[in-house]
């Protein structure tokens, strides 16, 4: 009987620079995705695992779908994106933070709708749901800093590692509001279908990440 | 606008896809025939009140006004709408009902998946014993022997093991749901961070342990035997040993296991619960249970009740797949075995005679045909 293969979609770019060393400290040879030109899959000659590279989101749609037995992406990607699979590891990299910022002249308790620049609306309005408040949410693709700086929104909602963007657009954080960092997805019936395979790798991974991530949180 | 566009998550079935499906649906509805349950047919548009107090799953209703202002929804589920249908009517209990239908669910905009869904089901409502549970599982078994030829794996559970289980950690109801849902979303950092004020409980270790919770039921009775769990979770635990050693001696071919990690397949089922898969497939291809209060939300008395739905979509899906997990079988055996060879075929899934003069030429049969060969002549075959 052919031996199963777990699909892994891996975001590529900076999620994949940060979890590549902590897949090979696992055991897992990496060498094709290290070298691989302008290749998206990669199927191991040696290994149970064939690697998918992709944008975050993707890799949600691809584990809705079942066409991927196990995500590794950002939870903020998680969250917006409404995941329903299994969050099973927290990787412990790409570790940032959701933050409120805006301009030194904004004022978060004026009495007025206020308007909010965001790539996520809806942790956007998760937030404001909380503090009970009714926010207008512009929805930006990149550059959100932009926002206030041109008036088209009072305030944004975005992620901050170091903080070094916003200071140089001359921003400042008014509210921290959830961690983030990259998790190990799973398929709802993946982890049924290939239990034992599954569980393999996120022990192996999870004695890597407990070895060698600092738990300090930003903030 | 073109006016031949379809709108989002539907689409036309023709051809081989259309053929299949109504192949399957034949034989499914014979086989409901034969086993004694009466067709119903339930309309496409309910009020949306019929299924306001159930809805779980990350879908949304399709909504429309009548004349009179009131809200109807395309049906986005088929039990409901004979619960409503029997309290509505003077239909004497206990009743066998087996159906066919369309339901509609609004997914997530663009994210292929398909809003209008084909389910075939199966409701036994009146009857309080076990036997009801046992007859969805053996039509669930023959089924799926008869659909598919990938191998099936039968899945129980329990709809109210997770809840007695958090309700003897804290009387806070709160966090008794956020438990239960990290646990049944598998979002093990967030239920390791919930579970940590309890490590002096003596049920810490379960905890640890609860969302692997999942596999053979061997493996999950001795954990279970293992654990100082409250003494209103034995009814249950009974039950699905019960079950279990029912099928393994009825159904003694039926893959089966245990999950006691996840959520039952619907919000309104109240005790031994069930689901199937196989390996090829991207989703269940059956799920059900027992709901004994369902008919209270239309009625002052509840009716005892054990449901099952089938994923006519998938089991399609599957059927027009060439790919298939399960090898074949093919049975080697000296003549004067005959008789021992014919119990093993009608035993085992996707198997054939070899009829191959002597084990060399059976062993190239089997390269040929990509199977597993089983050779009687080396002695008894246990499987």
């Amino acid at each position: 009987m052919t031996e199963a293969r777990l699909k892994i979609a891996l975001t590529k770019g900076r999620v994949e620079q940060q979890v590549l060393p902590l897949l090979e400290q696992a055991g897992i040879d990496c060498d094709l995705i290290r070298h691989k030109q302008r290749r998206l899959i990669f199927d191991s000659p040696t290994q149970p695992y064939e690697f998918i590279l992709a944008k975050g989101p993707d890799v949600t749609t691809f584990l809705e779908r079942g066409a991927a037995d196990i995500g590794i992406v950002g939870s903020d990607i998680l969250v917006e994106h409404r995941s329903t699979q299994y969050e099973l590891l927290d990787l412990g990299v790409g570790r940032c933070q959701f933050i409120l910022a805006s301009t030194a002249d904004f004022d978060p308790d004026a009495p007025q709708r206020k308007i909010i620049g965001t790539k996520y609306p809806l942790i956007t309005k998760r937030y404001f749901d909380q503090l009970g408040q009714d926010v207008e949410i512009i929805k930006i693709e990149g550059s959100v800093e932009l926002a206030p700086l041109t008036g088209l929104a009072d305030a944004i909602v975005d992620i901050t590692e170091t903080g070094t963007t916003l200071r140089e657009n001359h921003l400042q954080i008014y509210d921290y509001l959830q961690p983030v960092s990259t998790r190990l997805v799973v398929n709802r019936l993946a982890l049924k279908q290939q239990q034992a395979a599954i569980y393999d790798l996120v022990d192996r991974l999870a004695a890597v990440v407990n070895a060698t991530t600092p738990k300090e949180q930003i903030k | 606008m073109l006016n031949n566009l379809l709108p989002l998550g539907t689409r036309d079935e023709f051809g081989r896809r259309a053929t299949t499906k109504q192949q399957l649906i034949s034989v499914i509805q014979a086989h409901f025939k034969q086993r004694g349950l009466a067709a119903i047919a339930t309309p496409l548009l309910e009020n949306q009140a019929v299924f306001t107090p159930y809805q779980m799953g990350n879908y949304q209703y399709y909504r429309l006004l009548d004349p009179e202002g009131q809200t109807l929804v395309l049906r986005p589920d088929m039990t409901l709408p004979i619960a409503r249908f029997l309290s509505a009517t003077k239909v004497p209990l206990p009743q066998k009902f087996g159906y066919v239908g369309d339901i509609f669910r609004v997914s997530r905009r663009l994210s292929g998946s398909y809003n209008q869904m084909t389910q075939a089901g199966v409701e036994l409502i009146g009857y309080p014993s076990i036997k009801a549970e046992l007859e969805c599982l053996t039509i669930a078994n023959q089924l799926s022997s008869e659909l598919i030829d990938d191998a099936v794996e039968i899945e129980l559970g329990d709809a109210q093991f997770a809840q007695q289980v958090v309700a003897s950690l804290t009387a806070d109801t709160n966090r008794q749901a956020a438990i239960k849902q990290a646990l049944f979303n598998k979002q093990i950092p967030d239920y390791a961070a919930l579970i940590d004020s309890y490590r002096e409980n003596p049920l810490f270790e379960f905890l640890q342990n609860w969302p692997r919770l999942f596999g053979q039921p061997e493996t999950i009775f001795k954990q279970l035997r293992a654990a100082p769990l409250p003494a209103s979770v034995r009814p249950a635990l009974q039950r699905l040993q019960t079950v279990v050693a029912w099928m393994g001696k009825t159904m003694p071919e039926q893959a089966v296991s245990v999950d006691l990690s996840s959520q039952a397949p619907q919000k309104y089922y109240t005790g031994l619960t069930f689901r199937g898969y196989s390996q090829a497939g991207a989703g269940y291809l059956f799920s059900g249970g027992r709901y004994d209060q369902l008919l209270a939300n239309f009625q002052a008395k509840n009716e005892p009740a054990v449901g099952m739905g089938l994923d006519v979509d998938l089991l399609t899906a599957l059927a027009l797949s060439p790919v298939t997990t399960t090898p074949t079988q093919l049975i080697y055996f000296e003549p004067e075995q005959w008789p021992q060879a014919e119990a093993l075929l009608a035993k085992t899934p996707r198997a054939q005679l070899s009829l191959a003069p002597d084990l060399v030429a059976a062993q190239a049969e089997a390269l040929q045909l990509g199977a597993n060969l089983i050779d009687l002549t080396e002695g008894d075959y246990d499987d």
